[in-house]
Order: structure tokens, then sequence, then C-alpha cells
């Protein structure tokens, strides 16, 4: 337990002090809704709506890039390969590490729906926001894995590379910026492979936000991306040992 | 070097490991002694850093037998009573020295104390410094606080002063010596012959996977004393290697290279055999040297087992 702590408490510290790391992945999501979801758009259903997806895209960021790149990062340097040698206990480095992007992915989100509330003028009931929120950081899930699994295969620089194109990718393509509805039929096919397209509509279905939802559908494809996402990141955790 | 009843901390036995075909340990069997400073000295490749994951539990042997501390290599009690410097492993460049050192302790049963170890591994100067911004000689220092934390029974160091400075490297040297002081067992590998020579009480010389010497420091430096001749001569092999003193001969392209125990009087035959020789080099046998001399040897592998009553 004690170790554990501590673990969490280095990677807090590694965290903050990578501040030109973690600041955009903080800032943005806060910055594009202010500016997409209530300035532009006029608050209203719009702030609404993309209140949920972004909320996604917030905890994403966090996710991919301290999983994707952290790891790959300290796995290159051959300090997995150290702490394998000496007697840490083998889970509290993911669990620190799982914690400190909890932790950040909250304080992505915070920001996040003080604006909506205060200035997009959406309104929810309080049990709604509780569960909007643990929505938003039960996503982190798939996206730790999948941080993960690049974090354990990719060199350091390649993974800075790869997360961005992930983490773009699936903030686009899965509907977190603007919903899928106005992307072209083909776009809105490959949408279905997306975990963050799940996710989203799964916190729009929480917001009640305007359009059809399916949350059976849309969590039972997430169960299954998740499982196979386990599987992804076991597999690579294997192979690079 | 003085017999102890006590076994020793690492025995392998027709230990071999494989990297897909390559054969990095060939049936080697080594045991290490009980106390003092044993160096594992060999080429770049040649297997000591294998044997040592091994030992420490990230790489499981193809085959063989090894025992680590009278257990199983990679469990979490002998993880306890071993410490380790590897090879290549660098620590997070945003902690400082105190905080790494605060994590680890978290890590042992019964570590020392964080600012104990602080000054006996001399890091004062820069324990509240960022990891990335100390210089190579501090970053093993703050590596080597890490490896004696838990006041461990055994010690790896795996080429622990590769890329220091020489001032640098005398400095780790003499932690390494108050260490060993202390009665902790330590394993060092290292391809620099003079490192062996001035820490080990005990070389164990690897070549391609194998222990093909083993003895003091003096035992091993006899097999490499001399010098190593290399001229232009028209001279053929055979008649080099009549000349006094001469181990052995090798010649490549123009050039004639002769390995002996006695240069000055090699040379002096050398010289009246050849008076046309020409650009001729005389130098200390370099480990390479050795390690063809020890290679050419026929097997006397004197692996002197100390290792008690192991079953």
């Amino acid at each position: 337990m004690n170790a554990f702590i501590n673990e969490t408490g280095a990677e807090l510290l590694k965290a903050m002090r990578a501040i030109e790391f973690l600041l955009p992945t903080l800032v943005m999501p806060m910055s594009f809704y202010a500016l997409f979801g209530v300035m532009l758009s006029g608050a209203g259903k719009n702030a609404i709506y993309l209140l949920a997806t972004y909320g996604v895209f917030a905890v994403m960021g966090p996710s991919i890039f301290g999983f994707g790149v952290g790891v790959a990062n300290e796995r290159d340097r051959g300090w997995l390969q150290l702490k394998r040698a000496v007697p840490a206990p083998p889970l509290a480095y993911i669990g620190a590490k799982l914690l400190t992007t909890l932790f950040f992915a909250a304080t992505a989100l915070l920001p996040i729906y003080l604006i909506a509330g205060f200035f997009g003028g959406v309104e929810l009931a309080r049990g709604t926001w509780v569960s909007l929120f643990l929505m938003h950081l039960l996503s982190v899930i798939p996206f730790v894995l999948l941080g993960l699994t690049l974090g354990f295969t990719l060199s350091s620089g390649g993974a800075v590379a790869f997360s961005n194109i992930v983490f773009l990718g699936l903030s686009i393509l899965g509907g977190l910026w603007f919903p899928v509805t106005i992307f072209p039929v083909v776009m809105q096919k490959i949408a279905i492979f997306m975990p963050s397209y799940h996710l989203g509509e799964l916190a729009l279905s929480i917001v009640n936000a305007p359009g059809e939802h399916t949350p059976s559908t849309n969590l039972m494809a997430i169960t299954v991306m998740t499982l196979l996402l386990t599987g992804l990141t076991l597999f690579a955790w294997l192979r690079q040992r | 070097m003085t017999i102890t009843n006590q076994p020793s901390p690492l025995v392998a036995e027709k230990l071999s490991h494989y990297f897909g075909k390559k054969r990095a340990l060939n049936s080697i069997n080594i045991a290490i002694p009980s106390t003092g400073i044993t160096a594992l000295l060999g080429a770049n490749g040649a297997g000591k850093t294998t044997l040592i994951n091994c030992a420490l539990g990230l790489l499981k042997p193809s085959s063989g037998d090894l025992r680590v501390l009278q257990g199983k290599a990679g469990t979490q009690a002998i993880k306890q009573q071993i410490g380790v410097m590897l090879q290549d492993a660098d620590l997070p460049d945003l902690l400082t020295a105190r905080e790494h050192i605060t994590l680890f302790s978290t890590y042992y049963s019964n570590p020392i104390n964080i600012d104990e170890l602080i000054k006996q591994c001399d890091l004062i100067e820069f324990a509240d410094t960022r990891y990335r911004k100390l210089s190579g000689g501090q970053k093993r220092r703050v590596q080597f606080a890490l490896a004696i934390l838990g006041r461990p029974k055994l010690v790896f160091l795996d080429e622990p002063t590769t890329g220091l400075d020489i001032d640098a490297r005398r400095v780790l040297w003499n932690t390494i010596r108050e260490l060993s002081s202390t009665g902790t067992t330590i394993v060092l590998t290292t391809h620099y012959l003079e490192e062996a020579d001035a820490l080990a009480d005990r070389i164990m010389v690897i070549d391609r996977g194998q222990l093909i010497a083993d003895g003091s420091a003096n035992e091993i430096r006899k097999v490499v004393s001399g010098a190593v001749i290399r001229c232009e001569s028209n001279l053929s092999i055979s008649t080099a290697e009549q000349l006094s003193g001469v181990r052995s001969a090798n010649r490549s392209g123009r050039y004639l290279e002769v390995v002996t125990n006695n240069g000055t009087e090699t040379l002096k035959e050398l010289l009246s055999k050849d008076p046309k020789l020409s650009d001729l080099t005389v130098q200390k046998p370099t480990l390479e040297n050795a390690f063809t001399q020890l290679i050419n040897t026929p097997k006397k592998q004197s692996t002197r087992s100390n290792q008690g009553e192991l079953a």
C-alpha cells in the first residue's frame, strides 16, 4: 500500500513537472468547448450536445498521452526493466498511472462543466451531472488500454507521433468535435468502429441530447471493444518483456 | 583467497540462453564466490549481461540450472536480497535523486535510511536536483544508491562505469570497494581489463557464452602479460613461432603480429632474422589478444568450485 501511494505521488510529480506536455491536454478541450460549444453556437442545444462529447474528448488526452508516451518513454530508457528486477509490486506502477490519469481527467472535465453551466445555459439535474461525470471518468478505461498498447509497442518517438494520430483520429471520426450525423455516410459507418463514438453516444443519452440514441447497443459495442483492447494490451505487454 | 563454507550466491550449471538462433549463453558452468568482488570480464556480446539478466529473473534461461541465493531467480523473496545496477537503465528525468530513493525504499522490507544513504553515496550536493540535470557520473551514483538501498546480500553491477570519464570512474570504484568491505558480495561485469584488475578479487572471463578463464586478477594478468609486436615482414608464421617467448603469431596481409611473453628478447631475434622489417609497433596486449590466447589454449578450465553442499 505504501509503495502504491508513493508510486502515485511520483507519477503525479512527473506529470506536473511535464507541464508543457500536460497543459495542451487540459487547456485544449476546455477552449474548444468554449469556442464551438458556447461562443459560436450561441449556447442552448449545442452546448448540451457538445458537453457530452467534449467530455469524452477531454479524458482522452491524459489517457492516451499519459500511457502511450509515458510508458513508451520509461520502457525505452530501461526503467521498466529495472522495476522488474527489484521487488516493486508489479501492478503498482500501472495502478498509480491510472489514478494519475483519473486525476487529470477530472481536472480537464471540471472547467468544461463550469463553462457549460455558467455560460452555456446547460441545466441538468444534480443526479444527471453526477452520472455524466462518472460516465466521462469511466471513458478513460478503453483509452488507457489503447495507450498502454502503444506504450508497450512503440519507441518513445514513435509513441508521440502515433498517440497524436490516434487522439485526433478518435476525436474527429468518433464525432466528438462535430456530430457524425453531419458527416458523409461513409464516415458515419467508420464511426461505428470507434470507441470514442460509442462513449460519446452513451454520454449523449445521459444528458438526453437531441437525436436518436440506443444506449444498449453502444454499451455492448464498447464492452466488446474494451475486452478486445484488454487482450491487445496483454499481448503487447507479454511481447515486450 | 579465504575458503569459506558459505554456499555460492550464484550457481549456474549447463545454463544456456538463446535469442532466436543466437546462443548468448552456451551451457555455461559458473559459481560466484560467496565473498568479495567478482568481475565477469568479456567483450561486448560475450554473454555477461544475459547471465546477469537470467540471475535477476528478467530472462528465462532456455535450459540448464540456475540458483540465486539458494533460491529461484526472480521471486520477490530473492529480489529483496539483491541489488542491481542495470547496463542501460536510466531513471525518469523529472524526479530528483531523493524522490527516486524514497520511491524505491517502499519496495524493500528493511531499507537504509534515506538521509543516511544520500550521505553514504555522496549524493548530498545534488540530492534535490532533477535527474535530467545530473552528469553521467552523478546519474550512476544515484543508480548505485538504488542498488544498495535494500541492504542486499548480493549486488549486480552491469557495466557500472561504461561511458564515464576517469575521475567519475575512480569515484565509483571507491564506492564499490567500500560496499565490498561491509561484506556485500558483488558481481560486476566489465569489458575493461583495467577495471576488473582494479576492483576484483576474482575474475571470470566469459567468451561466446562460456567461461574460459577463472582466477585471481594476478592469474589472469599472467595470461595477458607480455607484448604484442606488429610489423611489416616477410617472415613465415612458423618461423615467427620459433622465436623465444612467442605465444602465438598471426599474419594479416603484409603484417605479422606476434604475441610474446618477452618483448625484448623476441624483438631482438625478430630484427636479426629479418633486418628489412619495417613499420614496427610494440604494444601491451589488449583484452582481445588475451581472448585469442585464452580461446586458443586447450580447455584448462580451472572452475574452482566452492559451492558447498548444494542440492
